[in-house]
């Protein structure tokens, strides 16, 4: 008898395990093994009501406007009819100590029950449509000069003007500069090369300056240093210009093609051509860019001295570097991120002329840099494109600012105060209905 | 002693009988859990599934534009984020809801067919699409999970003839969940009539709006029933936008010119006379056509885009067929209007990218025979047009599966 009452004890014992693990272990229901994802569906209702801005462009509208009925009637045209909502729009409104404030706005919603306990929500901050706000760019220091020359012909700029270029380049970099001055010809750019301010702005400094020259292959030559340096059709001039360069610490910007390989002043060459039909022109070849590059380095090349050897190369097809993405999406540039190569510089000019490249804006192809900086160990940077006609004036301008880096400040929004909020956050809260 | 054995009989009897009762109990409590953690695994990975294939272009990058092997597989539109599909991957996804169309008959080239109803066609070379063991594959669940994606107009925009003389269209415009009261609506109205040798198409458009029902009816001031026509509504609310189209013969002897995708990468689309497709029997009629391809510009508007060979005779035994380019890349669709008789005229119309006629893509695998599925949603946009993506997700392993053979 005491074996029977024992064995019902343990039986005993074994019910009440299975009920306590019965009554703890409460699996879920069903519905909430397969539920559809609700938050990222609340999300994606919200980012397809905004396609068009409308959802934006509704919520900042009168609780009474018609937009509201519209949104409701959409919001539920677009839902599955088990998937019940409650939309409720926050105005964002900054109080003292730029704390951020919350307060509710509006809600709609479909369900007179509330939506219970099993409900997801997405939140989507919005901003009006006429907030303005600003983005002040880091100066850079120094002048930046952008050759407008009207006296000097541009070659492999193929459709465009080199007045047009410099205007599409004033417009994309001169928020980075405190000064930017377009050099209108021939002679001002010779001052600059004397070290003379051609302005009276008062941040006009000629030392440090940034100079771009939007004539393509070409380069404008003065009419005084036509005459001083003639030397192999001008090679001699090209050699000057790096030195000036190296003296002035400037950063010497070539936007496309082969480098120096034409000099260009339309009344002093008058009846020169470029052996293409082009007057106002000479053809330098590929001495001018030794040459430059011979004065940039001045330290080791202290004479001007004759180098004519072609060298760049086509490497061809050329893809953004992993900092050129970073930077395109920091300044909002965006060129295509692969372009065609033809007159890439080498690697090797780096020992040969003492020059370091940064801010190389394509990935290296066979030991060249399609569009990169050179910078003097000295003093003096070059800033060379050797991408194939036609230039894109972006791939210059992302190739600067990659190479300064100017930092872009926190924009503000222009909310004053008594205005109406100028953003709004919208939480879509969804339930499903029916099931167990 | 007689007691003393009876009690270790009894007691030895009810506790095994206890321990078996109780095993099977715990064990039932023990599959149950087990079965709803695999199920639950099962759904988070329909949710995972559904978003890898949403947010990633896939690569080649532009690979719905192109014949292109792909290495990843992803069908969101190149350049965008978010949310936002490519009409043209669409396009080349292999689809489950069309059967396989032969073209020539008996030439072994099969086409993947996109049913779009009655004048609708889409038929993409199975060679240049890409199927679900491929997708499968590159989405790293072949063997372990099954899928199957819809991807389907939120809107839908009915269209049916309510009267024919004079004409008036209904049109319907609903959600899944609800009526679309009070959105707007444009319409193209494309009708055919004979100019020379030749079809072509008058367009008239115009704007109408839905009554508290959905529900709008357009009004024409002719005879329907004689006429040739095809209707493209667009529909609008409050950022949900939808398209519906409708067409109308007089023509009803055959399937007419049938527009067949005969080299993806290129656009290059064969006008193909129907005899080829279904034989229809005697006489086999000459259509005399007049193709025109229009354009979706970036504000939502058709605009008319010159192609190749846009017009000719296709006379069986003669010419078989015409061959025309469409620009790739382009979003649009293709209108080929023929002309048999004097009153017999007929009209073809094929999309190019599936948004352009708000056309649905059923891909994947068939659920049927699975013990347990799982689903989710998204909500997508299409060349702006509002789409749902939902997804049906099922295990291939574990104790779970039942196996209607064994």
């Amino acid at each position: 008898m005491l074996r029977t009452i024992e064995i019902s004890m343990v039986i005993l014992i074994l019910a009440v395990a299975f009920i306590a693990a019965t009554f703890f272990a409460v699996l879920p229901s069903p519905k909430q093994i397969s539920s559809p994802n609700l938050r990222q569906l609340a999300l994606t209702t919200l980012q397809v009501l905004d396609v068009d801005k409308s959802l934006t462009e509704a919520i900042f509208e009168n609780p009474t406007d018609p937009a509201w009925t519209d949104l409701e009637i959409a919001l539920s045209a677009s839902l599955p009819p088990n998937i019940v909502y409650n939309l409720t729009v926050y105005d964002i409104t900054k109080s003292s100590g730029d704390a951020l404030t919350y307060r509710k706005f509006h809600s709609i919603t479909n369900s007179e029950s509330g939506l219970g306990t099993d409900s997801e929500a997405s939140t989507y901050l919005v901003m009006s449509t006429n907030v303005t706000f600003a983005v002040t760019p880091q100066k850079i220091s120094g002048t930046l000069y952008i050759l407008n020359c009207s006296d000097a012909n541009g070659w492999w700029i193929t459709g465009y003007t080199s007045q047009s270029l410099a205007e599409d380049l004033y417009n994309l970099l001169s928020p980075y500069f405190n000064t930017t001055i377009m050099v209108q010809n021939t002679t001002d750019l010779g001052h600059i090369l004397d070290g003379t301010e051609i302005s009276s702005l008062p941040y006009e400094n000629v030392t440090n300056a940034v100079i771009i020259n939007t004539c393509g292959e070409a380069v404008p030559i003065p009419s005084a240093y036509a005459d001083s340096y003639p030397r192999d059709s001008y090679a001699e001039y090209c050699y000057e210009l790096g030195k000036r360069v190296n003296q002035y610490n400037w950063t010497w910007v070539s936007i496309v093609g082969y480098p120096f390989f034409y000099v260009s002043n339309t009344i002093k060459l008058a009846s020169s051509d470029n052996s293409w039909g082009i007057y106002g022109m000479r053809m330098v070849t590929a001495g001018g860019l030794n040459s430059f590059l011979r004065g940039l380095d001045v330290e080791n090349y202290p004479s001007y001295s004759y180098d004519g050897s072609w060298i760049t190369g086509s490497p061809g097809v050329v893809y953004f570097s992993t900092e050129a993405y970073y930077y395109s999406n920091y300044y909002g540039i965006y060129p295509s991120p692969y372009q065609t190569a033809t007159r890439a510089l080498p690697s090797w000019i780096q020992g040969t002329y003492h020059t370091t490249v940064t801010a190389s804006v394509f990935n290296p192809v066979s030991d060249r840099y399609a569009a990169a900086t050179f910078k003097h160990t000295g003093t003096g940077a070059f800033t060379a494109i050797g991408l194939t006609r036609t230039p894109d004036i972006r791939i210059t301008a992302l190739s600067l600012l990659m190479y300064y880096h100017p930092i872009i400040y926190k924009s503000e929004f222009t909310l004053t105060a008594g205005e109406r909020p100028t953003q709004r956050l919208i939480v879509l809260q969804l339930s499903q209905q029916g099931g167990s | 002693m007689t007691g003393v054995t009876i009690d270790h009989l009894v007691a030895t009897v009810a506790f095994i009988g206890a321990m078996l009762l109780f095993i099977g109990l715990f064990t039932q409590t023990l599959q149950t859990a087990i079965l709803y953690q695999q199920n639950r695994h099962v759904s988070l990975k329909a949710s995972d599934l559904l978003d890898n294939i949403l947010l990633s272009p896939g690569y080649p990058y532009k690979w719905g534009e192109t014949n292109a092997t792909l290495s990843c597989f992803g069908l969101q539109k190149p350049g965008t984020s978010g949310y936002v599909l490519s009409s043209f991957a669409l396009m080349r996804l292999t689809s489950l809801s069309g059967e396989p169309v032969e073209y020539p008959r008996d030439s072994g080239k099969w086409y993947n067919n996109i049913s779009l109803g009655p004048s609708g066609y889409l038929f993409i070379p199975i060679s240049d699409s890409i199927n679900y063991e491929t997708a499968s594959r590159l989405l790293g669940v072949n063997g372990t999970y099954g899928f199957q994606l819809s991807i389907a107009p939120i809107v839908k925009v009915s269209i049916s003839e309510y009267q024919s003389n004079p004409l008036i269209l209904k049109v319907e415009v609903d959600g899944p969940g609800f009526p679309l009261s009070g959105a707007a609506l444009s319409y193209y109205f494309y009708r055919s009539y004979k100019t020379g040798n030749y079809a072509s198409i008058k367009i008239f458009t115009d704007t109408a709006q839905t009554d508290s029902a959905g529900v709008a009816y357009l009004n024409f001031a002719f005879d329907g029933a004689s006429e040739t026509y095809t209707i493209v509504v667009y529909a609008r609310l409050s950022g949900l936008f939808g398209l519906g189209h409708y067409s109308h013969r007089t023509f009803t002897r055959g399937g007419g010119v049938m527009p067949f995708v005969v080299d993806y990468e290129a656009g290059k689309v064969y006008l193909a006379h129907s005899w080829d497709v279904h034989d229809q029997g005697s006489p086999v009629p000459a259509y005399a056509f007049n193709a025109t391809f229009f354009i979706l510009t970036e504000d939502f508007d058709f605009q008319e885009w010159p192609i190749a060979n846009s017009t000719g005779i296709l006379n069986y035994g003669v010419k078989n067929y015409e061959l025309t380019t469409l620009p790739v890349g382009c979003p649009g669709f293709l209108l080929v209007t023929y002309r048999v008789s004097a009153i017999e005229y007929g009209i073809s119309i094929m999309p190019w990218g599936i948004g352009t006629l708000a056309v649905s893509t059923l891909f994947g695998d068939n659920p049927y025979g699975n013990v347990w599925t799982a689903t989710d949603l998204r909500q997508v946009t299409v060349d702006q047009l509002a789409y749902q993506a939902k997804i049906t997700c099922w295990s291939l392993q574990g104790y779970q599966i039942w196996n209607p053979t064994g």
